[in-house]
């Protein structure tokens, strides 16, 4: 079947009535009458909503009901307390010590500077040239896949982590996770000594104690490994060495997040989205992050497909249980409680025509039979032209369903992709290795229990009484980053080797194999679970290095050593990729039994790795903890996520505690609301709630491995009964609201915030059409009732003509913006942003550059969100310049706008002024001066900024600068594309685009020209020099009338 | 009840008015005069070192060339310290008992570095660029001083923001042909030692120091131009080095119509046009030097 994509294009009703439509409801919900209602009240919510067809946005839900307490807000500048000393300096105290500075204030600026010591090299190293970085390749081993990335290095030290540019699979673009992991390795709490009961040792007594214990047993019964899911084919080539020395000796692998799915038992099917018209992610969260195999291809060839909606476009479905960025970005979503997929994806498979399913009887509601029906259609008319995709975390009957309707519409050979290899070397049944493990402790089989890079005293399944099956072994040794749960429980603990500290391989997800290769010496001295499979070994000295050369002999080709030097440097081995099998497979897989949903009135509680700090090994890593999560902007916890409808269920407000029961577990969480998630489910992310993760990460939200089991991994029934008391959640989205709807041109009524009001109104934040309206007039972004930018040119100031050979700016292309926060967390590496802390963020006072800023869009229960990230604009006429009474804010005759940090006196007159609430400023002392190893990790080309001082996004200037003087130096322009900021580097997606716009034919310039770009609340006459790409979207006609209210599922 | 203040108070709360006055004034001026004082900006200072490393004998005595121990300073932020193995290159020969030595030599047999007190110490807030100002014609005795006349380093100039702006405003003041660089006795042409220059038609992609050539020997006489100032250095391996343009101009020259240069302003202006420095407006602003 070849339908033609044209035809497979929704036809858009006519043109403007939705606009006009919008406008009739826009002047209705301003008037609605709610200002009396109670905090957080759910039915002012739905009244504001209701009949609001158009395009309402809004950002949160206090901002939706529009309480007294939010217009109290958004009338403060910073948000409540922000004003206040609330950190341990009281204000008298700092009344006392003001008026000891004041004394020596007069002096102050003639103090000396100390005396500052050059420690210079004894021997050179080659090819160093100090100032300079240098970059090398390698690869951040994930357990979805190995994430191949570029690292700068500074005098040897990793100071940035990005993806790997010339590599096929990322083409440059990163995540948070592997962003994030840079800080994790300068982590000042990892594990430093080698210990045995508490008391220092050396890793030789280790090796030798252990090397002769596995000797004595002969044939190593008695002798159990639990690690983290291996994805290095060199400690996988190793443990089978150990294995045919000592075959009783057992591995149990065990990865919380992946332990269950069909991930972990070897599945491996690929997508390649460039050729796929129409996607249909059944909770499959690929836009979001690396926590779903091939994160960054999916999300790139997805945004390749959006980037010029006039060459067509692809059209995402998203069926999903808890609201993520990809249901967000689709074109349709339908929140489907967890347990309700795989019967949905059945009866999908049913309706498109797949042999031999018997889907689960199940009351559909007539809005999911539409869903259904008109998915399956779009299905078959893209037959070979479309792809579905299956979520991680459910049954492995949705894989083999997916996989199915995929071999019926034959997409595999051109979508998708089926190999039996895996880049999990050893795929095992890790939940049912799991169980043996303790059943054998149980019974006293385990002499030594050896567990390498895994925390199971934290994250076992609640129902297996791991943490009582562990006293059961004799001896455990624990290899570990951190002296974590286990490791206090261990008689052995080990620090374990960064994976910037050390040599390894792994595969990526198109199956390319990299050499993981080290950055630096072991901080701390680390060893790696190669060392402690090679202990066993003939050669027990044997070097992770040697190790991984003699894996790699049979994947290099040629010359060895050239070839092994070429990895090095090129950062991956040639031709290791999978093979792309070609044909669909007539029959298809057989399908399981499909699990039947659970009664619609029963509680459901998903369990998910989180979005930041996945399955809590990066709990302790700051830039990840205070990271907002996507969608629900909460940082520093977790929460139990839920609907709104939800809450007035069970009589709920936001940031209430309830107690949440599966089984015998309970735990304490506090309950938050997200737009869209299924009713009568409650979403937690897993990772929080450890005791020993460190300074940062312990005590943070609560530990959802409590009510997890390994009889329900992904979901299940449970209950909830609400306690006292508030929790206290830190919410970042409340803090940029600001309070200008009143003076806008006498237009705004006052009442609503900056967002709300505007998104819509005259300013247009947010500007989008669906694919027929900008065929239809693809000047949309700039007309309409309130689209137009005008184009003032009146000001105060003289007009600076900003015709030098560079004038930068940046464009961002909403349409491909998947909000995974990659570019967040890069800000925070290259720029040495501090983190604040919880209390702090519950403040307003974290301090992010670049955020992403989320509207809401239509229903409660079902709304569209459009992600913005705001950055600085570096507005040609800065209003944040012309207040500033030091000129510690100041512009470049290339359009910058500059901090002068040592000018800066911390009025902070400019933030007050910035229409864009992009200023960030340092309340109190947040940079860490003293923390040895993060010196290590700063950036030496930024300041790092100390207190009273105001900051913010500027270009990566440092950037700037050294491509500048590298072109000066050999006489010519800076090149286009030669300064890629932070934030464009990381982005998998490619949506940020910097560049010169003074010249005609850079990347930015032209997509300046472009139609759809515009700028933001450009009619204040501010210039900004950051543009937005306006979204199109392709939605299908006949899902275009989605009702307005959405009921709850009722049994 | 006798009178507290008599008549006499008037005059003495009038004076005391004035003094205030004096005094804030005078407290001002000293202030200013303090931030701009050696003892703020370490002008001339000589701290101790761990060895009294003499510029003057290892420069002006031995004739090294400054690249050999500040080895990065055309391809980097910083000009480079030396390793302790510089030292040993040759002091594994000569002096080996000498008692001054005892820090180098231990610094190599144990592996610790030599600490050095940094001389020149710029605020931690600015970003300096050694390879930009070597590349474009500002020679090192421009800031550093006649650093071969220097037995022990010290600081020839304040380096605080006013003398950093007082160049970039008027950078034509100090630039210097930059074959010249490393040349400690340069000086501003004058009409006894006049300075040629040729510039050949720009090309795009060339370091712009490869586009001039200067020569302190009149080039109408035959004679090899350049010659002279090659005599300093060694050569410097690369076409990348600075030193190539006198390679460059070595080369029968290309239609060379030599300018001859016999003040600072009118050599100053060529160069800028030449090496195309940028305008005052860039150069002084904030982002320059302020990240």
């Amino acid at each position: 079947m070849s339908a033609n994509p044209e035809n497979s294009r929704a036809v858009e009703k006519p043109m403007g009535s939705e606009v006009s439509n919008a406008k009739q409801n826009a002047s209705k919900t301003l008037a609605a009458e709610n200002a009396d209602s109670a905090p957080m009240s759910l039915e002012a919510v739905r009244q504001e909503l209701k009949g609001a067809k158009g395009k309402k946005y809004w950002r949160s839900l206090d901002e939706l009901a529009n309480t007294p307490e939010f217009q109290a807000a958004v009338e403060r500048e910073f948000p409540s307390m922000a004003q206040e000393w609330v950190d341990p300096v009281s204000r008298r105290g700092f009344l006392k010590l003001m008026g000891a500075s004041l004394a020596l204030a007069g002096m102050a600026g003639c103090t000396k500077q100390p005396d500052e010591i050059i420690y210079p090299y004894i021997k050179s190293p080659e090819d160093l040239i100090l100032g300079k970085p240098m970059y090398f390749a390698t690869m951040h081993p994930f357990s979805t896949g190995g994430v191949p990335v570029l690292v700068k290095s500074d005098e040897f030290r990793p100071i940035k982590i990005d993806g790997n540019p010339e590599h096929s699979y990322n083409q440059g673009g990163s995540d948070p996770y592997s962003q994030g992991t840079l800080l994790d390795l300068y982590d000042p709490d990892r594990s430093q000594h080698v210990t045995f009961e508490g008391d220092g040792r050396e890793w030789a007594e280790f090796a030798e104690a252990f090397r002769g214990k596995v000797a004595s047993t002969k044939d190593g019964s008695g002798i159990y490994f639990l690690s983290a899911t291996f994805t290095s084919p060199t400690l996988a080539r190793q443990w089978q060495e150990v294995q045919k020395a000592y075959p009783k000796a057992k591995l149990v692998q065990y990865d919380p997040a992946l332990a269950g799915t069909v991930l972990a038992s070897g599945m491996n099917v690929r997508y390649d989205l460039t050729g796929a018209d129409v996607i249909v992610s059944l909770d499959a969260d690929f836009l979001s992050g690396a926590s779903y195999p091939g994160f960054h291809r999916l999300v790139r060839d997805y945004a390749d497909r959006r980037r010029q909606p006039e060459n067509g476009m692809n059209r995402l479905y998203v069926v999903e249980s808890t609201p993520t960025t990809t249901g967000m970005k689709a074109e349709h979503r339908l929140g489907l409680r967890a347990s309700e997929i795989p019967a949905f994806t059945a009866a999908l498979a049913q309706a498109v025509g797949v042999a031999g399913v018997n889907p689960p009887s199940y009351s559909w509601t007539d809005e999911q039979q539409k869903f259904l029906a008109a998915l399956a259609k779009d299905l078959k008319a893209n037959a070979g032209k479309s792809a579905v995709l299956p979520g991680v975390y459910h049954d492995p009957a949705l894989a083999a369903l997916t996989l199915a309707i995929n071999n019926l519409l034959a997409n595999v050979g051109k979508t998708v992709f089926v190999s039996s290899d895996s880049v999990i070397p050893l795929p095992s049944d890790q939940f049912g290795d799991f169980k043996a493990l303790v059943a054998d402790l149980n019974a006293g089989k385990v002499d030594w229990l050896i567990i390498l890079n895994a925390n199971p005293i934290y994250d076992a399944p609640a129902d297996l009484d791991f943490a009582d099956a562990f006293n059961q072994a004799k001896i455990v040794a624990h290899l570990g980053s951190h002296y974590d749960e286990t490791g206090h429980q261990a008689h052995w603990h080990i620090p374990a080797a960064h994976y910037l500290e050390s040599w390894s391989d792994a595969r990526a997800y198109d199956g390319t194999v990299s050499i993981v290769q080290p950055m630096i010496d072991p901080l701390y001295g680390g060893h790696t679970a190669h060392d402690v499979f090679q202990a066993l070994l003939n050669e027990p000295m044997l070097s992770a290095y040697a190790a991984v050369r003699e894996t790699q002999k049979a994947n290099i080709k040629g010359d060895f050593e050239e070839g092994w030097r070429k990895a090095l440097h090129d950062g991956w081995i040639a031709d290791t990729a999978y093979a792309r099998q070609d044909k669909a497979r007539p029959g298809g897989p057989s399908i399981p039994k499909v699990p039947t949903p659970t009664p619609k009135d029963s509680l459901e509680i998903i369990f998910r790795p989180d979005p930041n700090i996945y399955d809590g090994r990066w709990n302790n890593v700051g830039w990840l903890q205070e990271l907002p999560k996507p969608v629900t902007s909460l940082s520093w916890d977790n929460a139990a996520i839920m609907s709104g409808a939800t809450l007035v269920k069970y009589n709920l407000e936001e940031d209430d505690i309830v107690e949440l029961c599966v089984g015998k577990g309970r735990v304490k969480a506090p309950v938050m609301v997200a737009p869209g998630h299924p009713d009568e489910s409650i979403t937690v992310y897993l990772g929080y709630g450890r005791e020993f993760a460190g300074r940062v990460g312990s005590g943070q939200g609560f530990s959802a491995y409590v009510i997890r089991n390994a009889w329900a991994p992904f979901y299940a029934t449970g209950s909830l009964r609400k306690l006292e008391g508030k929790w206290g959640i830190a919410i970042t989205k409340s803090h940029y609201q600001d309070h200008r709807a009143k003076s806008l041109l006498g237009q705004g009524s006052g009442d609503n915030s900056l967002e709300a009001d505007e998104a819509l109104g005259p300013r247009g934040i947010i500007r989008y059409a669906t694919l027929d309206e900008f065929k239809a007039n693809p000047n949309f972004a700039h007309e309409g009732d309130t689209h137009e930018t005008p184009s003032l040119d009146t000001s105060l100031f003289p007009n600076w003509p900003y015709n030098e050979a560079y004038a930068w700016a940046l464009s961002i292309d909403m349409n491909s913006c998947t909000a995974c926060n990659a570019c967040i967390v890069s800000c925070y590496a290259e720029n040495n942003i501090p983190v604040v802390g919880k209390q702090e963020v519950r403040i307003g006072r974290n301090m992010q550059w670049l955020r992403i800023d989320t509207y809401f869009e239509g229903d409660l229960a079902s709304p569209r969100a459009h992600f913005q990230p705001m950055n600085c604009q570096q507005c040609e006429n800065a209003p944040c310049e012309q207040v500033c009474p030091v000129g510690a804010t100041v512009h470049t005759p290339e359009g910058l706008n500059m901090m002068v940090y040592n000018r800066c006196v911390g009025t902070r007159y400019c933030s007050n002024n910035c229409p864009y609430k992009v200023r960030r400023f340092n309340f109190l002392l947040f940079s860490d001066y003293e923390t040895e190893s993060l010196k290590l990790m700063r950036n030496p080309d930024v300041t790092v900024r100390s207190r009273g001082v105001m900051e913010k996004c500027n270009y990566c200037v440092q950037r700037i600068q050294a491509a500048k003087i590298e072109a000066d130096k050999e006489n010519r322009n800076v090149r286009d594309g030669e300064i890629v900021t932070a934030c464009q580097q990381a982005c998998p997606a490619q949506a940020i685009v910097f560049g010169n716009k003074n010249d005609p034919n850079s990347r930015v310039s032209k997509l300046r020209a472009q139609q759809r770009a515009y700028q933001v609340i450009a009619d204040i006459n501010t210039r900004p020099r950051t543009t937005y790409v306006a979204e199109v979207l392709n939605p299908n006609q006949e899902l275009e009338e989605t009702p307005v209210t959405h009921e709850p599922a009722k049994g | 009840m006798a009178q507290i203040f008599d008549r006499s108070s008037n005059a003495l709360a009038r004076m005391s008015l004035v003094l205030t006055g004096l005094i804030v004034i005078a407290l001002g001026v000293t202030l200013d005069q303090l931030q701009r004082s050696p003892w703020v900006t370490r002008q001339g200072q000589r701290p101790g070192q761990p060895i009294p490393f003499s510029h003057k004998h290892h420069v002006e005595g031995l004739g090294l060339q400054c690249q050999y121990c500040h080895t990065s300073v055309e391809k980097s932020s910083y000009a480079g310290i030396p390793p302790t193995r510089t030292c040993m290159n040759c002091h594994a020969q000569i002096w080996t008992n000498a008692q001054l030595l005892e820090p180098v030599r231990q610094s190599w047999y144990t592996g610790d570095s030599i600490p050095w007190i940094k001389v020149h110490d710029l605020p931690d807030f600015v970003y300096f660029n050694h390879e930009i100002h070597v590349n474009k014609g500002i020679g090192c005795e421009s800031c550093h001083g006649q650093v071969n006349e220097m037995p022990l380093m010290y600081e020839q100039n304040t380096l605080q923001m006013e003398w950093c702006l007082d160049c970039h405003r008027n950078p034509a003041k100090n630039l210097r042909p930059t074959s010249e660089i490393y040349n400690m006795a340069w000086d501003a042409p004058t009409d006894v030692r006049p300075v040629w220059c040729t510039s050949v038609p720009n090309r795009l992609e060339v370091p712009t120091a490869q586009s001039v050539s200067c020569t302190t020997r009149d080039p109408g006489q035959a004679q090899a131009p350049g010659a002279e100032m090659a005599s300093l250095r060694p050569v410097v391996d690369s076409a990348k080095g600075l030193t190539a343009d006198v390679a460059a101009a070595t080369v029968p020259p290309a239609a060379p119509a030599y300018r001859k240069f016999t003040d600072q302003d009118a050599l100053g202006n060529f160069l800028l046009v030449n090496y195309k420095i940028r305008t005052p407006k860039d150069l002084t602003s904030c982002e320059v030097c302020h990240r």
